[in-house]
């Protein structure tokens, strides 16, 4: 049996391995997906006062600190039989929403962008934001890095610091801002707003017009039909910071609708030898093994899920874009790995959307941004959706508010099988005769970059973008080929 | 983006301080706060981030040491390595696997024409690492023994004249 490895040289936010295994006809056999999880949290936890968990929770993580926050708050206010008030609540989804913006943006240019706007067969050292500058100019660029300024701007403005901030507690926010703060926020959504449309428009026209492109994103090596995940508002519209969790069949019929503190009903988690990452599954439907369909419990959790998951958009321009992919991709659900990006920037145009209607609304600089708890604490879970996927914190404390037990579903753990799903598969589709070149070991790599995995939700990362290494091994267990996808800082071309 | 960069100098102290030895930079970099010059050349910060972030942060200065945990192939434990920017083979959180490496994000904003430190102006004092896995607030004895030579090599390189030649 023939062997392919692909292995980051140190981590991948928790160090992620992918292993394929050709047979002797030199057809993918099997594929694995493997990270070694963080130890602990758990148990770092116990102990602690629960008001803790915010901040601390947030420092499990580099990338999205501002999820696991809200999450963790979120949580708490459950814990603790408390309500914020009505501008603590908007505050929250204020500074969730520019960090979404922050996040997506940051995602399509540099990461998952690269793959389109240079090409997927680019040489790697190409394919990195500097690629994508040197295609679309370095105008865009800077655009891209005064997106991510000016809502660090806001973040640290509300959440009083720019990384990892610390203003959400139980019952609402530490301190509200002024109404001059809220002024400088509008025009900063505004131009989240407009610069949303402008990266739609770029995908428009380096992506979609391009038919290749169209071809791969809709070819079968990266299409499966598994159910989708995504926290919905009253309106069953797409909602980052609160709402239901709603699930959908494999034909985009509704399976199941939860709130948050029932989520241990519907969501088990399936354990393999070869990984320490769980599987979480449907425990209705159950576990049948990496496999796709209906009859099979695995579901997914990202932005194209959360579409998926969803009747459409609560703001106009992001549902105008939602009704354009499903009318592009042949209805819904989409079942195509890489529209994942489109679903992103759609979500980056609700984000900024969002946004603005949240500073224009008066009631966010309202003073009054947190009810004091006064209840004895007990458990509470919270549910947001991070970038990456449905986060989960459930907490369990004593009547002193100490934890005395802590569960975390993140991001990327939602993802783990159908993750494992579209390597395999687009492993098979690409990989014949035991041939296995750049371009190929690439797109293998871009059913996986799709998800913008984070493993473990820890803070690593990589001396290049997402070294994964690729061995191949032949029957006997001898290498054939490896490759990396590190790139030396010298190799980078000069843009 | 406030990062308190706009001085001369920047030492950043990188890493997770509540992943044992990966907390390394934070720790060092807590130390070299009390040795530091009073008249206000030095900054020093410690954060959780890779690539574009990290590269934010030093907007604005003329030099970086930027104080991390390595894991190395057969690395012994609390090794303290002196490196240039393009000496990496990467430390643990120099770059980030959600948008690029920090030369990377670096040349990127050079190219917006922000003002970042040129790659030779940019140090990093790096620390073998045993455990970055387990959730903990201490490092692990190794790693934490190697606390003062890392300060020390931090405060030799504080000393020395800007972008001075590679060795």
């Amino acid at each position: 049996m023939t062997r392919i490895s692909i292995d980051p040289i140190t981590r991948l936010e928790g160090h992620g391995k992918i292993e394929i295994f050709l047979n002797d006809q030199g057809s993918v056999e099997n594929c694995y997906f493997q990270v070694p999880e963080l130890r602990g949290f758990e148990v770092f936890c116990l102990g602690r006062p629960a008001e803790e968990m915010p901040r601390l929770t947030s420092r499990i993580c580099g990338v999205c600190p501002e999820a696991h926050m809200m999450a963790a708050a979120k949580a708490l206010d459950a814990l603790y039989h408390v309500t914020p008030p009505p501008a603590g609540i908007k505050l929250r989804e204020l500074l969730y929403s520019a960090f979404f913006v922050t996040d997506h943006t940051t995602h399509f240019y540099a990461l998952g962008g690269p793959d389109f706007v240079v090409g997927p067969h680019a040489p790697a050292a190409e394919r990195n934001i500097l690629g994508v500058i040197a295609k679309v100019g370095l105008e865009i660029g800077g655009q891209v890095i005064a997106a991510r300024k000016r809502n660090h701007r806001v973040i640290e403005m509300i959440g009083g610091r720019t990384i990892h901030p610390i203003a959400a507690i139980p019952g609402g926010m530490s301190h509200p801002i002024t109404e001059a703060q809220r002024q400088e926020i509008i025009a900063v959504a505004r131009e989240n707003v407009a610069f949303a449309q402008f990266t739609i428009q770029l995908f428009h026209d380096v992506v979609l017009a391009n038919s290749d492109y169209v071809g791969l994103i809709t070819s079968p090596g990266y299409t499966q039909r598994t159910y989708y995940m995504g926290l919905v508002d009253e309106n069953n519209k797409v909602n980052f910071y609160d709402g239901l969790v709603r699930v959908v069949d494999p034909d985009g019929v509704e399976f199941v609708r939860y709130a948050p503190d029932h989520y241990l009903e519907h969501i088990a988690e399936h354990v393999e030898p070869w990984t320490y990452l769980k599987f979480p599954y449907l425990k209705k439907v159950g576990w049948k093994g990496f496999v796709d369909g209906k009859d099979s419990g695995v579901y997914c959790a990202t932005p194209l899920s959360r579409l998926n998951a969803a009747d459409g958009m609560a703001t106009p321009l992001a549902q105008a874009e939602y009704e354009q992919m499903y009318s592009v991709l042949g209805g819904k659900p989409v079942h195509h790995t890489l529209a994942t990006h489109w679903a992103r920037i759609i979500e980056l145009q609700y984000a900024a959307e969002r946004m603005l209607e949240l500073a224009e609304d008066p009631e966010v600089a309202n003073p009054v941004v947190r009810v004091i708890p006064t209840q004895k604490p007990t458990e509470g879970v919270g549910i947001v959706e991070a970038p990456r996927g449905t986060l989960t914190h459930h907490y369990f404390t004593d009547e002193n508010g100490i934890l005395v037990e802590a569960n975390l579903i993140v991001g990327t753990t939602n993802n783990n099988a159908p993750i494992s799903i579209s390597i395999r598969r687009a492993a098979e589709a690409l990989i014949h005769n035991g041939e296995v070149s750049d371009g190929i070991l690439n797109q293998i790599e871009m059913a996986f970059r799709a998800y913008d995995p984070c493993l473990s939700c820890a803070t690593h990362s990589l001396p290049g973008q997402m070294p994964l290494e690729l061995i191949v091994r032949d029957a006997s267990g001898q290498v054939t080929h490896h490759s990396s996808q590190y790139v030396a800082p010298e190799l980078l071309a000069e843009l | 983006m406030s990062n308190g960069a706009d001085t001369p100098l920047l030492v950043v102290g990188l890493g997770n301080p509540i992943l044992s030895d990966d907390g390394i930079g934070w720790r060092v970099a807590q130390q070299v706060r009390t040795i530091m010059p009073a008249n206000g050349s030095v900054a020093v910060i410690e954060a959780c981030v890779g690539g574009l972030s990290l590269a934010e942060l030093l907007v604005g200065c003329r030099r970086a040491i930027i104080v991390d945990a390595i894991l190395t192939e057969g690395g012994v434990p609390g090794t303290v390595y002196r490196l240039r920017l393009d000496d990496l083979p990467g430390t643990l959180n120099l770059a980030s696997a959600h948008d690029t490496n920090l030369s990377t994000a670096l040349r990127a904003l050079r190219r917006f024409g922000a003002d970042v430190p040129p790659d030779e102006a940019i140090w990093v004092v790096a620390v073998e690492a045993q455990d970055v896995w387990t959730f903990a607030e201490t490092c692990t004895p190794e790693v934490e023994r190697a606390i003062p030579a890392a300060v020390e090599a931090v405060r030799a390189l504080l000393k020395q004249p800007a972008a001075a030649p590679r060795e």
